[in-house]
């Protein structure tokens, strides 16, 4: 990849509005953007949480300021998209070095999954669909291949030196941004300033190893009344010996020692510790903290930036430490710039280098620089020399104030800093001390060698950043083992602090007032009402309510019913519920339908349903739910007139009047009754339906052709459902097939099949002694029920009304239903022959059974004498 | 990198209707009261960060409506449930009796799950039935921390929801491990791809 294409510009992004003319799903996205954030791609991928499901899109952005890329996941709060505010944030995951993503589908639901995760976070689950609906989007290997290569460019290339890689830019898209930033916005409230004394040290030792010196470093630096908090020493030629330099393990002896020593020669009376020391080749940083200080700091790092031969060698350069003490961020830099007088723009190249090549990592995100930090002291041999004009003389006596300043007006060091090429927005304190450089070792006099090199204030020690207050700046003349004099400076800076019982108290406010916000945000709805109420329902006869639901809040409202467990849809068989889902916009509403309907598929459920409700049964609770908000219940209620069809044969023989004069509650009463004790030997609306076919004569041809109770019922069916469930004692409101039609249902829709609990057994008995054995241990209203149906049957047969096979055939499955789910043709066989024994003509052992039961089985012409007189109970 | 918050549990109020469920939430959500009495018809939930040990922990609130003829419905909503927080009325005998069932309701629909119960409307002594002594020892044999609260004069509201977001802290602290196991997602695969969202335009 070019660095052209990876580090996006202006180009970039006007390239991509002009591709994009017309409203496309990635120019919507691209509106959510600032001017210099590009939108690479958009992936549609959703994500699940409970049992629901989030349509979204990942879109990969690149900031030019920040150079880096992210992807931002947004959920779409309306699809297709129309505007970008119909985009919402709800995850921001920047493209750094620990940023992931993997597919691992192991027990997973789908192969269309995978998983995105940066930093500490958990990672979070994406799914996609197989196929892209929105023609600006990319397929899953396009995604993984372009992040991949965005992840690789940015992070295994060479950094370019000049752009400072940083994910700042994503703090407006992150939710954490709320509460940081609201944070930030009150800070007055909590921070104080707090003193504390910075001691800054720079001493360049000319590879004098510390044991030389006789002489404690305590002048240098033990200087100054108050002991300071902090300790910033630098050292320069710790030892530059090629030899040195070739043996680590010395190298380390050496730096050791030195710092064994320095933390020795610090301020009396208070307890210090190192906090960090760092060290390149011979320029090492030791930072000294007091003890109980220790605990405040957080977030340490250091670095070095090597320069001098090749750029790399480390004979100069600079090391820096950074930490957080309280909220303030400081940092030190000890460097060692190149040497000689003419070097000048070296130098200053130097300095750039340290500056911009000087990273302090977090989490993976190249975040701190330099000028990162609110206090910054930058100390070392910065090597800049006087510059006397030509032929100007060195002047006599050098330790008058008059002198230093007539040679500071030739300082390089301050001719550069006043012409901002380097150190720019740094500042020097006044110095009233004497050229650092070059002294005859041993001694305070200047070189007198061949070289005879002039003086310089090469040792310096510079600060940028507020409240930051000189309080000394020095020379130490009597440590002379060096040709460089040491240097100190004394400072009191006022670091920010967080006075944690107020930043406890405005957190607790901001995240309140954070917290209220999303919880008036939340979406609501408001339904008209929350009670449905059906008033009588009666079998087989619609009705329907409708009910209005208004968006009430200032955003567009997703609503829907919601799946439930029992039973497994968003509403009970006997209901439908439309729409089942819309979004409401702003101030709209949207009339809801709820039809109910018991018709045979569904009168089994509602009646299991009273019969296990303790107290008023409601038809059903549905719940209404608000996306990322509320549950609201809607309750269906009324009361379900009952009637004949679906009620079991026991529960009609416990009748002492019609169905129809029954209410819910009472019926209840009749169907939870276990006890053997019935007013009729076989429910009258059964006795009804086989009298009135039976009277029928020739009219039965072909009347039990075929039955399903998914079938629309005939237009005649509600009459003989009254007829029946008011013993109506008028004439039969339909025809013979009506009448057929309600047999069959009153035979199949009560809950439990009529040859229950012995179907299983009776199917695979072997002969009709052998049934006739467990028939005798049905309740006798099912006993008496199959009886009297089988001789009815089996006389239709005689007079070749129907057809034997075939009445068996739906019969058999009625009687005998399973509830297993897969009917199999074994199966429906079985049920075949087992009725075929019962109501075939010539079955040699149509006799064996039948002795003493309701009706007996003695052909037609008892029929009906038989069946009045089983109604006197 | 510094997150909105360090956890995130959800919490459950559960209790006979009119005990206080929401006035208990609003009070902690929103520092308000209304004396006005509204039935919660449905299954509300309310957001609040707290500060615990230097974590914040974002709570998710779970209000559910009390009546008797929601009571299988609202026992779905205990999944995934951190904490419950079991309310009764200590000016209602019968409320604190329901108790009983409400804990059965917990043990038939969560697994492990941190409770607390809370006598509410504790603000006034001549209308308290239920005796403190009573609740405490039926606490301590169900082994569940009392909390007597008013919602109405904000009393002990913030220490008792402070204290089940500590258990709930302390559970996950020591079974960090397991929970990540437990926080797979089991759904069924729902591909409703074909949702309908109409467009008002």
């Amino acid at each position: 990849m070019e660095r052209g294409s990876l580090y996006p510009n202006g180009a970039d992004t006007s390239a991509a509005a002009a591709a994009a003319p017309e409203k496309t799903t990635m120019s919507i996205v691209q509106q959510r953007f600032k001017a210099d954030e590009t939108v690479h791609l958009i992936f549609e991928a959703y994500q699940i949480r409970g049992q629901e499901h989030f349509e979204g899109l990942l879109t990969l952005v690149s900031s030019a300021s920040g150079g880096t890329y992210a992807l931002i996941s947004f959920s779409l709060l309306r699809t297709p998209l129309t505007a970008s505010n119909e985009l919402k944030i709800n995850k921001v995951f920047p493209i750094n070095k620990t940023f992931q993503l993997t597919t691992d589908t192991k027990g997973s639901i789908s192969e269309q999954q995978f998983d995105l995760s940066t930093d500490d976070d958990r990672p979070s689950k994406y799914y996609y669909h197989p196929i892209r609906t929105d023609l600006s989007a990319v397929d899953f290997n396009e995604f993984c291949a372009k992040i991949n290569s965005c992840k690789k460019a940015m992070w295994e290339a060479e950094l370019p030196s000049e752009t400072t890689l940083n994910f700042r830019w994503l703090d407006d898209y992150r939710e954490i941004g709320e509460v940081k930033q609201e944070l930030k916005k009150r800070q007055s409230q909590y921070i104080v300033y707090k003193d504390i004394i910075v001691y800054c040290a720079t001493w360049n030792v000319n590879n004098r190893p510390c044991w030389d010196n006789n002489n404690s470093l305590r002048p240098w630096l033990a200087s100054g009344e108050k002991a300071p908090d902090i300790y910033a020493i630098g050292l320069q030629e710790l030892d530059t010996t090629a030899k040195a330099m070739l043996n680590g393990n010395q190298m380390q002896m050496y730096a050791a020692q030195w710092i064994r020593k320095m933390v020795e020669s610090v301020h009396d009376g208070v307890e210090y510790e190192e906090l960090q020391s760092v060290r390149l080749s011979g320029i090492m940083l030791t930072v000294i903290v007091r003890k109980e200080l220790r605990q405040h700091i957080v977030r340490c790092r250091v670095n070095s930036v090597a320069r001098g031969m090749f750029n790399a060698l480390g004979n100069k350069g600079g090391v820096a430490v950074s930490f957080q003490l309280n909220e303030a961020k400081i940092c030190f830099v000890n460097s060692h710039l190149a040497a000689h007088m003419t070097y000048v723009a070296e130098r200053n190249d130097d300095y750039k280098a340290i500056e911009d090549g000087m990273r302090f990592e977090e989490n993976g995100l190249l975040c701190r620089t330099i000028n990162d930090h609110d206090h910054i002291f930058w100390l070392g041999d910065l090597n800049y020399r006087i510059q006397e004009p030509n032929g100007q003389q060195r002047p006599g006596p050098m330790n008058d104030a008059q002198t230093f300043e007539l040679l500071l007006q030739y300082d390089q060091l301050r001719t550069e800093m006043s012409h901002d090429r380097c150190f720019k927005g740094y500042r020097e304190g006044e110095i009233k001390f004497a050229p650092t450089y070059k002294y005859d070792v041993g001694t305070d006099t200047y070189d007198t060698s061949e070289k005879q090199r002039a003086p310089a204030y090469c040792d310096r020690v510079l600060w940028k950043g507020k409240r930051i207050e000189q309080l000394a700046y020095n020379s130490v003349m009597e440590i002379r083992q060096s040709d460089h004099k040491p240097v100190y400076a004394i400072f009191r800076v006022k670091i920010k602090t967080r006075d944690e019982a107020k930043y406890k108290l405005v957190l607790s406010e901001v995240l309140k007032a954070v917290d209220k916000r999303e919880n008036d945000n939340q979406p609501q709805i408001i339904t008209e009402r929350t009670i449905i109420e059906f008033g009588l329902v009666r079998f087989n006869e619609p009705a329907m309510r409708d009910f209005n639901v208004y968006n009430n809040c200032p955003q567009q409202v997703d609503f829907m019913f919601k799946v439930k467990d029992s039973p497994n849809d968003i509403c009970e068989k006997w209901l439908h519920v439309d729409p089942q889902s819309d979004s409401l916009m702003i101030d709209s509403a949207r009339s809801i339908r709820v039809r109910m309907l018991v018709d045979p598929t569904s009168i089994t459920g509602l009646l299991h349903k009273i019969c296990n409700t303790p107290g008023k049964c409601d038809f059903d609770i549905l719940i209404l739910h608000v996306r990322s908000g509320r549950d609201i219940f809607i309750t269906v209620t009324g009361e379900y007139q009952p009637s004949c069809f679906g009620l079991s044969m026991e529960t009609m023989c416990r009748t002492n009047r019609p169905v129809g004069e029954y209410k819910q509650d009472e019926i209840k009463q009749l169907m939870v009754d276990v006890t053997p004790e019935y007013r009729v030997t076989m429910p009258r609306e059964f006795f009804l339906l086989i009298d009135y076919l039976h009277k029928q004569g020739d009219q039965l041809k072909g009347i039990f052709q075929s039955y399903d109770r998914r079938q629309p019922l005939s237009s005649q069916f509600n009459a003989v459902r009254d007829w029946l469930d008011t013993w109506s004692e008028d004439e039969f409101p339909g025809t013979p097939q009506t009448a057929a039609e309600a047999l069959l249902l009153l035979l199949d829709l009560p809950e439990q099949a009529l040859l229950e609990p012995f179907v299983e057994d009776l199917l695979h008995s072997r002969s009709k002694s052998e049934a006739m054995e467990l028939i005798a241990l049905l309740s006798a209203p099912k006993r008496n029920v199959f009886m009297h149906l089988c001789m009815f049957l089996r006389e239709g047969i005689e007079r070749h009304d129907y057809e034997a096979n075939n009445v068996a055939a739906i019969f058999g499955r009625i009687l005998l239903r399973t509830s297993k789910s897969n009917v199999t043709l074994d199966y429906q066989n079985l049920c075949s022959q087992f009725m075929r024994r019962f109501i075939h003509v010539d079955s040699p052992d149509t006799n064996a059974g039948g002795n003493g039961h309701a009706g007996g089985a003695n052909g037609a012409s008892g029929a009906s004498g038989t069946s009045g007189a089983s109604l006197q109970a | 990198m510094a997150r909105h918050f360090d956890h995130m549990f959800k919490l459950l109020i559960i209790g006979d209707s009119g005990v206080g469920k929401s006035s208990l939430l609003i009070r902690f959500s929103d520092d308000t009261f209304s004396g006005s009495y509204i039935t919660t018809i449905g299954v509300d939930f309310k957001i609040r960060t707290v500060v615990i040990d230097g974590l914040r922990v974002k709570l998710q609130i779970w209000d559910t409506a009390g009546q008797e003829r929601f009571r299988t419905i609202t026992s779905t909503y205990y999944r995934g449930t951190h904490g419950v927080i079991i309310v009764y009325d200590v000016t209602n005998g019968d409320s604190f009796a329901n108790v009983r069932r409400w804990l059965e309701e917990i043990q038939n629909n969560c697994d492990v799950v941190n409770k607390v119960l809370v006598g509410n409307k504790n603000d006034d002594p001549d209308r308290k039935v239920v005796i403190t002594e009573d609740a405490q020892r039926f606490a301590r044999q169900m082994d569940i921390e009392l909390f007597e609260t008013s919602a109405k004069d904000n009393l002990n509201v913030e220490d008792m929801f402070l204290s089940i977001t500590r258990q709930v802290l302390n559970h996950k602290l020591r079974t960090a491990s397991d929970e990540q196991q437990k926080d797979r997602i089991q759904v069924k695969q729902s591909k409703n791809k074909g949702k309908t969202n109409k467009c008002c335009s």
